[in-house]
């Protein structure tokens, strides 16, 4: 490795593509994250963070049935997380709970609380509501949205509604609006398109090709990140959505992830394949801009990436900011490696002074 | 004894003293004073002299002897002193003598005069008294003459007056007008008077007359074949006649008002005067040139206005008026006209004349402050000149480019080599026009330097002209970097506000455009500025004080940022939409087939063909466009040495692999995977990239190789369809190496791609090398079969 990392590293078994922020845990610093292997056992970690932060200590380790495309965790219970999981010619998703007394011992299992089962084709994700305790979640193949209602007691969850995005819209993926429960944004081949769940119905879109991921500001209403294959990262205001308010260059090869700090609004992580992980400022509106000192605007201007973590033996895919801490992340690269970094030196000064 | 002989000698002596000292020194007191003082005892001269002291003193001091000298000294003395009193009393005395002489001699000469005196008094008493009498005897026969003298002049005036109508026609006849209003303002007072009486016939006459000659007159004062002199006489005479003056003022004003339109210098013709006065320069003896012409118009008018200004004093005013009309229509007229394309010279042609005209009108009026006006009217006119000449620069280089992107498109559609030969000449073209640009600063390096030369107020206005000049070029090259980011879509111009037409217009934007475009900004960069820079400071130095108050000047330093940025960016840019082209190719080739349910590779995939002749294409641009990396060869064998062992070690690997794969064991193969990584140096892929072509070829390959290895990642494979890729990647190694530098790392990414094939493979079983070469030798000769039909086509 080279010098100057100042991260925690951990190692997984096998290659994987996913991590999740335990946001529900509200004692201690926890991801979850699960490996990719096509022929092996796979795994799924809960990983916590030590109360110095200086070691990563994995708390749970549990066996999963198949390779994981994506994992998310509960935002209202830290034991149950949703995974999208491929057998190899076909996909499937579910509800997990960690069981009861979960510690140290080796590959305990997972108590399965419902499958959504509901999906055909391949299975992108499955979202969270953002609220908190809404029982609701959203899960997406390339063809539909399904919304479903969750009863944890009963173990089981039913189709409250799905919608078919159309033939020619090949979702991609997506995020749920946390200004707006009934609002989701999805990823599709050649739009970002904006749905109301109230009657399943896509309410806007925005033309833009190969869209792989989207996240919105959960500080600032109306504002929301994209990022692409062609042209990087892009910070969008829903109300002028023509344009986008601020364009940052992204990665070297393509931007696969991109989320915005759960607390401090400028900051943007993105994650690519060029085996980078990258911190961004980008202030996303303009008159915000006008107000801050003018000597500090004009150093972001040219330079809005403030760090680049480079440290990754292959390409990133996994990435989650800490809501609990919200100055560390977590990174996960292709190979396996979980990497936990602050970005308490690159944090603007006046959320030092706070 | 000694002192009663000095008693009554003191006595006597002191009497004759002051009597001489009275005589002979007008003032005596002074020396009295003086001596009184300074000798006191022993002067014997001073008023104040005590003989007895003098005595006791000599007594006391003195001995015999000294006594004695003494006695004999002043006995001496004395005897002088009386001789030199009688010869004075002599001389008294001979005067006296003669004086009563004359009075004697006056005495007997007036006697006898007093008689001739009576007689002059009585001849003179005679004369007067005849020439009395002459005088009354003459007095009648004077009055008689002076009565005669009058009453001829009279008849001569009643003769004048009586011949004044035919005098008057003969003036007519001569055109002596001058003489005909001089008589009958002469008559003019008689005529008053008697007019009424005995001189009525006369009078009438003699007013038809006059009448005619104002009429002559004023036909003479308008029209225009009489020369200003003339006409200016003319208006004299009719002042004189009494003849309403100011209307005819207002008329006359007026035409001279109309005939500025004759003096103006109207746009169309304009560039003819400028022309013309080029070839003036060279034909000296061609004087019938318009400038000719419009100068002797100016010259014309400007006498004109002397001429009405010693006819109309009062007239100064409108004068003014006109003059300051001529001038800013002059300016006014060269504001459209340099609306139009105007070159340096022509635009000082035409500046010139009007500086001339005004300097001639100056001349005449010098109150009218018309070289302040001008000077003003000049200044605005000026920078709307440079600042036109710049938007044309810029127009030219836009309308260039625009030409050249539309048909472009058009082009691309055809055949890729005529474009790209299009490209070059149309690089040329533009090349040359920013070396214009340079001509252009130069030129105006002479501009200034005429300005210099010919008007002097002009001088004044240098520093803020190469102010704007340098604000000017400045602008230009800001606008012109922006023009190009808009030109290669990576930014969104204003009037592109909607992202849906963004998108498509990027689209359209030909590759090989932002090329140029990049290229086109390291020239810029590199040898644009620095000339212009060393322009600047050859002719426009100084006077740079007042420019960098107002706002930015010339600042090469930052252009040369400015530009070396976008030159980054629009290499960036370009190797994105390169990427960008390929990629939709190969996410095409991974989105549509069902990998999992693959069938059996029968030969190398169609994307592979589409993959090399994109590759092809961008090669062409880039040799077309790009320079060659001087530095080739050394940069290879150096990253050979660090890579050898490397790619070496991934190709041992991936034989291993091949070998060991059948047994399965996919995850010590993944572990080993991670060994060799970590015992390798990181293969650079994502290096700085640079201006020559192997470098931006190298680029493209590598990203696009890492595309193709992340779509591998999200598919499943089966065994046929990690066979298909096999078969691929093998099949594009050997045409890769060939295009690219950097084999290592080539080598390094195609591996990645078999890596994670095999990884996301349910059953990994590779193609037995004979098999995969006879698909390979299949495959090629099938393409140069292709080749060989469309060549033979």
């Amino acid at each position: 490795m080279q010098g100057g990392s100042s991260g925690i590293g951990y190692g997984l078994k096998y290659q994987a593509r996913c991590i999740s922020d335990v946001k529900a845990d509200t004692d201690h610093t926890s991801f979850l994250t699960g490996t990719l292997s096509l022929k092996e056992e796979n795994e799924v970690h809960l990983l916590r963070l030590s109360s110095g932060g200086s070691e990563l200590v994995c708390e749970g380790l549990f066996s999963h049935p198949n390779e994981i495309w994506d994992l998310a965790s509960c935002p209202f219970d830290q034991r149950i997380f949703s995974t999208v999981f491929s057998t190899g010619d076909s996909f499937g998703a579910a509800i997990w709970q960690i069981p009861e007394p979960y510690g140290q011992s080796n590959s305990s299992t997972l108590e399965c609380v419902a499958s959504l089962d509901a999906h055909v084709g391949k299975i992108n994700c499955v979202l969270w509501c953002p609220s908190g305790k809404s029982d609701k979640l959203i899960s997406m193949d390339e063809q539909k949205l399904v919304l479903w209602s969750l009863d944890c007691s009963k173990k089981s969850a039913e189709v409250l509604s799905k919608e078919s995005a159309g033939m020619r819209h090949s979702l991609t993926g997506g995020a749920w609006n946390p200004h707006n429960v009934n609002s989701v944004a999805a990823t599709c081949e050649s739009s970002i398109q904006f749905w109301d769940l109230r009657t399943m119905e896509k309410v806007n879109s925005i033309e833009r090709v190969h869209v792989r991921s989207v996240d919105y500001n959960t500080k600032r209403e109306h504002i929301f990140v994209t990022a692409d294959d062609e042209s990087g990262i892009h910070v969008w205001d829903l109300r002028k959505a023509k344009v986008p308010v601020l364009e940052l260059p992204g990665h070297t090869h393509w931007t696969w992830v991109v989320r915005c700090n759960p607390e401090y609004e400028e900051l943007i992580l993105s994650v690519g394949t060029d085996s980078a992980v990258n911190l961004w400022f980008a202030s996303a509106s303009s008159e915000k801009k006008t107000s801050e000192s003018s000597v500090e605007v004009s150093r972001q201007r040219v330079n809005p990436l403030l760090n680049s973590y480079t440290d990754y033996e292959d390409s990133v895919y996994g990435l989650a900011w800490s809501s609990r801490e919200p100055w560390i992340f977590a990174s996960l690269s292709y190979d396996g490696r979980v990497v936990i970094e602050s970005v308490k030196p690159f944090l603007p000064r006046r959320y030092v002074l706070i | 004894m000694g002192t009663e002989e000095t008693a009554p000698m003191d006595e006597k002596a002191k009497r004759m003293r002051d009597l001489l000292s009275s005589f002979y020194a007008p003032d005596p007191s002074i020396s009295t004073s003086g001596s009184s003082i300074n000798a006191s005892f022993d002067n014997i001269n001073s008023t104040s002299f005590d003989a007895d002291q003098y005595m006791d003193l000599m007594i006391k001091k003195s001995n015999l002897e000294v006594l004695l000298q003494r006695h004999v000294q002043m006995a001496a003395e004395i005897k002088n002193l009386d001789t030199d009193l009688q010869m004075l009393v002599y001389e008294n005395y001979n005067k006296f003598v003669s004086a009563t002489d004359t009075i004697k001699r006056m005495k007997s000469n007036i006697f006898g005069m007093e008689r001739n005196m009576d007689q002059l008094l009585h001849k003179i008493m005679s004369v007067q008294s005849r020439s009395d009498g002459v005088n009354t005897s003459l007095f009648e026969k004077r009055e008689h003459i002076e009565k005669l003298h009058r009453t001829r002049n009279l008849l001569r005036k009643v003769q004048f007056i009586y011949d004044l109508p035919a005098r008057l026609q003969k003036c007519i006849k001569s055109e002596a007008y001058g003489d005909a209003v001089r008589f009958y303002t002469g008559a003019m007072p008689i005529l008053k008077v008697y007019g009424d009486t005995s001189f009525q016939e006369c009078r009438r006459a003699s007013e038809e007359a006059i009448e005619i000659i104002i009429k002559n007159l004023q036909t003479k004062l308008f029209s225009d074949s009489e020369s200003i002199q003339a006409r200016a006489e003319a208006a004299v005479l009719l002042k004189q006649l009494d003849v309403p003056v100011d209307s005819l003022k207002a008329r006359l004003l007026e035409k001279l008002e109309q005939s500025l339109d004759g003096l103006q210098i109207k746009p169309e013709e304009a560039s003819k005067l400028a022309e013309h006065n080029d070839s003036s320069k060279d034909e000296e003896s061609n004087n019938q040139g318009p400038v000719k012409i419009h100068e002797d118009a100016v010259r014309g008018f400007s006498e004109a206005m002397r001429a009405y200004r010693d006819i109309f004093p009062d007239s100064e005013e409108r004068l003014f008026k006109l003059a300051r009309a001529l001038t800013t229509m002059h300016f006014e007229n060269m504001e459209v006209y340099i609306r139009k394309r105007v070159s340096a010279a022509d635009f000082l042609g035409i500046f010139r004349i009007i500086w001339e005209d005004v300097v001639l009108m100056d001349e005449v009026l010098p109150e009218a402050a018309l070289s302040d006006l001008s000077a003003e009217a000049a200044q605005v006119t000026l920078k709307q000149f440079v600042a036109k000449t710049f938007s044309h620069l810029q127009q030219d280089i836009s309308v260039y480019s625009l030409g050249r992107n539309q048909k472009l498109n058009k082009v691309s559609l055809y055949v890729a080599d005529t474009l790209l030969k299009f490209d070059i000449n149309q690089k040329e073209v533009v090349d040359g026009e920013i070396l214009n640009v340079v001509l252009e600063a130069s030129r105006k390096a002479d501009f200034r330097q005429l300005l210099d030369e010919d008007t002097g107020v002009i001088v004044k206005m240098k520093n803020s002209l190469i102010g704007w000049i340098q604000k000017g070029f400045q602008d230009f090259f800001r606008s012109l970097e922006a023009h190009f980011l808009v030109l290669s879509g990576k930014t969104i111009s204003s009037n592109e506000t909607e992202g849906l037409m963004e998108g498509k217009s990027s689209e359209r934007i030909h590759a090989g455009l932002i090329l140029v475009l990049a290229q086109l900004s390291v020239f810029i960069e590199q040898k644009v500025i620095p000339r212009i820079t060393e322009e600047i400071a050859a002719s426009f130095s100084g006077g740079n004080s007042q420019a960098f108050e107002n706002g930015p000047a010339f600042i090469p330093g930052e252009l040369c940022r400015v530009f070396h940025a976008a030159s980054e960016k629009l290499l960036q840019h370009y190797i994105d939409t390169r990427t960008q082209k390929i990629s939709i190719v190969l996410r095409k080739r991974f989105k549509t087939p069902n990998w999992v349910k693959h069938k059996e590779p029968r030969e190398v995939h169609m994307f592979v063909d589409m993959f090399l002749q994109q590759l092809e294409e961008v090669g062409k641009e880039v040799k077309q466009i790009l320079p060659q990396g001087t530095f080739r060869k050394h940069k290879r064998s150096d990253s050979n040495g660090s890579n050898t062992t490397t790619s070496s070690r991934s190709n041992t690997l991936h034989n291993d692999k091949m070998a060991r794969s059948n047994s399965q064991r996919a995850r010590s193969q993944l572990f080993e995977t991670h060994l060799a990584k970590l015992f390798k140096q990181k293969v650079e892929i994502f290096t700085k990239v640079e201006f020559t072509q192997e470098s931006v070829v190298t680029t493209i390959v590598k990203l696009c190789l890492k595309s193709l290895q992340e779509y591998v990642r999200l598919e499943t494979f089966n065994r046929s369809g990690f066979q298909q890729i096999q078969l691929d990647i093998q099949f594009l190694k050997a045409p890769l190496k060939e295009a690219v530098e950097d084999e290592a790392a080539i080598d390094f990414l195609l591996d990645e791609v078999i890596v994670a094939a095999s990884e996301r493979c349910l059953d990994v079983i590779p193609l037995e090398p004979p098999i995969l070469d006879k698909l390979i030798q299949a495959k090629l000769s099938k393409s140069k079969e292709h080749n060989n039909n469309t060549v033979s086509s």
